[in-house]
Parts: structure tokens; C-alpha cells; sequence
């Protein structure tokens, strides 16, 4: 039983992680680039904008698809 | 003559660059530049993704990521091809195939930047006002059209799957020719800022596959290390719950072609 509330207490650290450094990105001027920052220097070559869009559908893949 | 030929890694940073130096006058030469799209970080890690969806049980995914990791790698394979083909070269006699890609503060597209990557930015065809609204709306009702329907669908059914399947791979198709509109370039990403971002990602990446890798099996659910999927069961059992998590996706999808 403990270990479920663990499990769910670690994913809400990554998503509070996710949280704070996003808004450190744009709310002060901390030197972190922001997600949306990120995703578009991912994106410049093909590999990564194919990559990072693949990755979104395979989302849709998993939650939906056979 | 000998041709340099440079391919650019998934980030497009010079850290990530393979470089092979290639012969084009000999045909084994000209088979090295064809794989070169193996040299590509993101086509190893498509492959990984393929397999181990294939064995967790879901061999339709597995196939489509193989499908996309052959499709980048012949892409990039060709490209380096062309790129060190004949009548193509400076003057020199030496191609340096890579685009200045990594000049900070450089006033690039997005796009140009991969080596050989003749993907252009696509000019804006919304020029703000009244059309750009209803082009919005009309997104916005197809989105919610789309989520309804796809979400009265079963998961994992046959016209759940022919709609996802659908809906990806025009979006991927999409992605492939280009980002929809030029954006500036703009510097390199704080070293320190990236850092963290990818700290805080692979540890959430990696409690996932702790969790999966500590069920009963990879196609059992377990209660006590629940992966995200299984945390997100009871949400996708209901239509509503379904169609909601796919307005997200489509959100998400958005956000990312439009980068």
C-alpha cells in the first residue's frame, strides 16, 4: 500500500518540477529557457521535429490504439 | 574527390554531429552516405521505442515507429547522397553539407538548419484579421468534433485506432515538410537552464519505467507501482474522460506543429 502513494508521490515531484523550472523560465529571469524554447530548438532539424512529433502521436497510440 | 559530409543530431547541435568522410567516386562510398541516416540519434531511439512497444504487447505501434525510423533514416541517407553527388561541389572539391547551423544569435529559419535539410519554413498564410478567427474556430470545432467522436469509440478498437493512426500521421507528415511558419532562430539555450530541464525529464522518464519494470509482467498492471497508463485508466474508461484527454492531445499536437 505504501508503495502506491511512493509511486504516485514521485510523479507529482517531476510534474512540480516541471512546474517550478517553467515558471522560473518566464516569470524571472533565472537563466532557464523555457519548455516552449526547448520544443523549438528540438524542432529546427527534421529528425527532431519528426522525433518530437512521433512522440506525440505514439502518446495517442498508447492511450487509445491496439 | 572526396566529399565531407556532416549529419546534424536530433537537437541540431554540432555536439551530436557524426561526420564521415566519403569518396563518392566508389560505390561503397556512395553506401556509407546512404546510412548515414543511422548515424541519427533520433532513428536509433525510434527503433528502441519499436521494439519494446512491439513486445509490451502492442505490435501496431511497434510497426509505425519502425515505419517512421526507416523513413528518417532513408530520408537523411538520401539527403547525404545528394549532398555529396557530383556537380555539387565548391570549389574547393570539398562540400561542407551542414547548414550554418549553430551561429549564435543568427537570424536562420527554422528548418534550414539540419545538414542537407532542405525543409523550408512554410510562409504564414493567416495574416491576422478576421480569416485568421474563423481558421481558428474551425480548428476548434474540428478539435471538439474529433475528441467527441473519437472518444464514444471503445479503447484500443479498431475505429479508435484508425482515427489516432489517422490523425498522427498527417500531423508527422506535416512536421516532416517543415515548420508551418518561419520563427527566429534565436541563441543557445542556457547550458545550466537545459540541464536542469533534462534532470527533472529523465528522472520522470525513468520512475515511469521503474514503476512498468516492477509489474507482475509488462502486461499486467500493478497496483502498487502504477504507471502512468494505469493511474490513467479510470479517466479513459468513460467517453467523456477519453474525449477530454484527447482535446489535451490535440492541444498538445498543435502546440508542437506550430513550433
Amino acid at each position: 500500500m505504501i508503495w502506491h502513494e511512493v509511486t504516485i508521490a514521485g510523479y507529482l515531484v517531476v510534474v512540480a518540477g516541471i512546474v517550478l523550472l517553467q515558471v522560473l523560465a518566464t516569470r524571472t529571469r533565472v537563466p532557464v529557457p523555457s519548455l516552449g524554447d526547448l520544443f523549438t530548438r528540438a524542432m529546427r532539424s527534421r529528425t527532431g521535429r519528426v522525433g518530437v512529433l512521433v512522440a506525440w502521436a505514439w502518446i495517442g497510440l498508447h492511450f487509445f490504439a491496439r | 574527390m572526396t566529399w565531407r559530409v556532416r549529419i546534424a543530431d536530433s537537437a541540431g547541435a554540432a555536439a551530436g554531429c557524426a561526420e564521415a568522410v566519403v569518396d563518392t567516386a566508389r560505390p561503397a562510398a556512395r553506401a556509407v552516405a546512404a546510412l548515414a541516416g543511422l548515424r541519427a540519434p533520433v532513428v536509433w531511439v525510434l527503433l528502441a521505442i519499436a521494439f519494446f512497444t512491439a513486445i509490451s504487447g502492442k505490435p501496431v505501434d511497434g510497426l509505425l515507429m519502425l515505419i517512421v525510423a526507416a523513413g528518417l533514416a532513408w530520408d537523411a541517407g538520401r539527403r547525404a547522397l545528394r549532398h555529396a553527388g557530383p556537380g555539387r561541389h565548391p570549389d574547393d572539391g570539398t562540400l561542407e553539407a551542414e547548414g550554418a547551423t549553430e551561429a549564435e544569435g543568427a537570424t536562420e529559419t527554422e528548418g534550414a538548419t539540419e545538414a542537407g535539410d532542405d525543409a523550408v519554413a512554410r510562409p504564414s498564410r493567416l495574416p491576422g484579421g478576421r480569416r485568421r478567427l474563423l481558421a481558428v474556430a474551425a480548428l476548434l470545432a474540428c478539435g471538439a468534433a474529433y475528441a467527441g467522436v473519437v472518444g464514444s469509440f471503445s479503447r484500443y478498437s479498431w475505429p479508435a485506432t484508425a482515427g489516432i493512426i489517422g490523425l498522427g500521421t498527417i500531423v508527422v507528415v506535416t512536421g516532416w515538410h517543415g515548420p508551418l511558419r518561419a520563427r527566429p532562430a534565436g541563441g543557445r539555450p542556457p547550458v545550466a537552464g537545459t540541464l536542469a530541464w533534462a534532470v527533472v525529464l529523465v528522472a520522470g522518464c525513468l520512475w515511469e519505467l521503474g514503476a512498468l519494470l516492477q509489474q507482475p509482467s509488462l502486461t499486467t498492471d500493478s497496483y502498487a507501482h502504477p504507471t502512468i497508463s494505469t493511474l490513467t485508466d479510470p479517466l479513459l474508461a468513460t467517453s467523456p474522460g477519453r474525449s477530454a484527454l484527447l482535446l489535451g492531445w490535440l492541444a498538445l499536437g498543435w502546440y508542437l506543429v506550430d513550433r
